[in-house]
């Protein structure tokens, strides 16, 4: 078996400048890069948020609503199953829309910076 | 329990992930492959692994435990622990990947251009592995007690001989295979008898699930501020787990870490619905052991209450392997990027150095281990999820969506939280868990805003040092790779500059 001394460099796994990231250090390309980097800023916020306010509603749903922890549903209490199970898909579906409109950003940024030629 | 189950399970488990481990070994050649597995992991066997590495001792013993202990409050750990993900997914994933760094000090070094956040972020790594390991050697201990009733020691001992054999010998690539098996098997380690002992309730129809929300202790139930500060630690601690965060390397490009962290949400999804099971199955059925302060213990001990004879036996053999599944995967994570680290800042970053770091990563929280007590594992991690929440989380979120921080800044940042933190954790240590405060108790809700204020303050404070390359950067990051370009294209290009600059 060969072994092979480590000998990558250890930042700066891609070249320093190459012509593709030039042309984003132009003025024009920076207009650019700062509007993505806004939007997918605003798009993590907004998901994180909603995600959040959900979240902390649960307890409160809880605290507000009497009877409403006593509930069973197949013998199981109602607040153990909102907690314990309830919120896993309100993750799951965040993360999904928060993928998708991710890539549309990412998208109309690679149509309006190729378009430049 | 019979002593021959447990070390009948220990024994298979270790012996599953050698030889997985060895399967690696034989692809395992260069460079690349001994850090980040040559980022050519395809994202269900990625999730899998990182699934694998994160469900440590805390998830797969601590949570059933607490939940015996205090009920729906600590149905926020699992909460956290997987809301995490979303956080790191919304804000840290896909940037991260692009960013072209191994490891936390890489990224840290290269977007302030200096060597002196790169050591800050260093140490701030190496105390937040160590930190982690502990618990998972605690762990450890407690289910060689239990299950063979052998010394506590040799449980502790046990998992870092395994550990720091299987990452000398194979590096990043075998552990992702390694890690990748053990998620399935803690998850069928938990299942699997879930189901059998719902059987055998529908079958007898005996117990009716009657009164899960009786208290086995009587323990007063944490107030709001305690689950807001726990959440607050879990969602942004995640966020700077160094062996998580090593994981996002191995995606071939950004879209792909956020296609593996959205398959990572779900695996830890279904994971917790168990760990839940088990909590309000003990409260029903083995309130005894909160009473006895073997709450850990439940997840080991409940499939053999339930279930007796020879059944009973095997369920628990496979409960046992579980267990020890999660701390292997997540020390021998650990002890990875941890040796990452120091071969990389000390030792100079060839082959051996690694291995030398591997041995020293592993070494420490042993001693660690021997000279502490075992607190409740979920709340013990917690505490680690706090300290990275207050130190590497505000380097990673403001380096990657604020163009102002600086090198002074991020310093002074990341040294306040540890203080502040690591401060709480010293003091609560020291007052016992009975006498401590509950705001020191839960240092999250303000240590972690303190680092991020001092962290934007100090940097605005000290303006003209906002490096020059910030620009550069922050396009790398952001911008989506280029499409004409496939990955096989980047790693021969890399693989190129690689050789040139050895010359």
């Amino acid at each position: 078996m060969t072994r092979v001394r480590v000998t990558a460099p250890r930042s700066a796994a891609r070249p320093a400048v190459d012509s593709r990231e030039a042309a984003q250090e132009s003025e024009v390309g920076q207009v650019f890069v700062r509007s993505l980097i806004r939007s997918q800023l605003r798009l993590g916020i907004v998901v994180a948020a909603g995600f959040l306010l959900i979240l902390v509603a649960f307890p409160l749903l809880l605290g507000l609503v009497p009877g409403l922890a006593a509930l069973r549903i197949a013998g199981i209490p109602f607040d153990w199953l909102l907690l314990g199970a309830g919120i896993y898909p309100v993750m799951g579906i965040s993360a999904w829309l928060y993928i998708r409109s991710a890539a549309r950003n990412e998208s109309r940024y690679r149509d309006l910076t190729e378009d430049k030629g | 329990m019979n002593p021959v189950v447990g070390i009948a399970a220990f024994v298979a488990v270790t012996l599953a992930t050698a030889a997985i481990g060895f399967y690696g070994l034989r692809i395992s050649r260069t460079t690349g492959d001994f850090y980040v597995a040559s980022r050519t992991v395809p994202p269900w066997w990625n999730a899998s692994a990182i699934g694998g590495e994160y469900l440590s001792a805390a998830s797969f013993l601590g949570v059933a435990g607490l939940i015996l202990l205090s009920g729906t409050d600590a149905l926020w750990f699992p909460v956290g622990y997987t809301a995490g993900y979303l956080m790191l997914l919304l804000f840290v994933a896909a940037p991260l990947r692009r960013s072209g760094a191994y490891t936390i000090p890489d990224f840290t070094e290269s977007r302030l251009d200096s060597k002196a956040v790169r050591r800050v972020t260093s140490l701030i790594v190496v105390m937040v592995g160590w930190l982690y390991i502990v618990p998972q050697l605690h762990g450890a201990a407690l289910t060689i007690r239990i299950t063979t009733g052998l010394p506590s020691w040799v449980g502790s001992v046990a998992v870092v001989v395994v550990v720091c054999l299987t990452v000398v010998a194979g590096g990043m690539r075998s552990i992702t295979f390694v890690q990748a098996f053990q998620y399935w098997l803690k998850l069928t380690a938990l299942a699997v008898p879930v189901i059998f002992m719902l059987l055998v309730l529908a079958g007898t129809g005996a117990t009716p699930l009657a009164e899960p929300v009786t208290n086995p202790t009587g323990l007063p139930s944490a107030g709001l501020y305690q689950n807001m500060s726990l959440l607050v630690a879990l969602l942004f601690g995640t966020l700077g787990l160094p062996h998580v965060l090593v994981r996002f390397y191995t995606n071939p490009d950004g879209q792909s870490a956020r296609r593996t962290t959205l398959i990572v949400l779900g695996l830890l999804s279904v994971f917790y619905l168990f760990p839940t099971a088990y909590g309000l199955a003990g409260r029903m059925f083995a309130p005894d052991l909160a009473q006895s302060g073997q709450a850990d213990a439940l997840v080991l001990l409940l499939p053999g209450r339930l279930i007796g004879g020879t059944a009973g036996d095997l369920l628990s053999a496979l409960v046992v392997a579980g267990a020890f599944a999660a701390f292997l995967s997540t020390t021998s994570g650990l002890v990875v990027s941890l040796a990452g680290v120091i071969s990389q800042d000390v030792l100079g970053g060839s082959v051996r150095g690694f291995r030398v770091a591997a041995l020293i990563s592993a070494a420490v929280p042993l001693a660690f281990a021997f000279s502490t007590d075992s607190l409740a594992l979920a709340g013990s991690v917690g505490l680690v999820f706090a300290f990275t929440a207050s130190t590497l989380c505000p380097v990673l979120l403001l380096g990657i969506w604020w163009r102002g921080l600086t090198d002074a800044g991020a310093i002074a940042g990341m040294v306040t939280g540890a203080v502040l933190c690591g401060g709480a954790m010293v003091a609560g240590a020291i007052f016992g868990s009975a006498a401590t405060p509950f705001w020191l108790a839960q240092p999250a809700a303000w240590s972690v805003p303190a680092a991020f204020a001092v962290m934007v303050l100090a940097s605005r404070a000290t303006r003209s040092r906002v490096p020059s390359t910030t620009s550069r950067v922050m396009t790398r990051l952001h911008t989506p790779e280029r499409p004409l370009e496939t990955v096989r294209q980047t790693a021969e290009r890399q693989s190129v500059q690689g050789q040139s600059s050895e010359r």
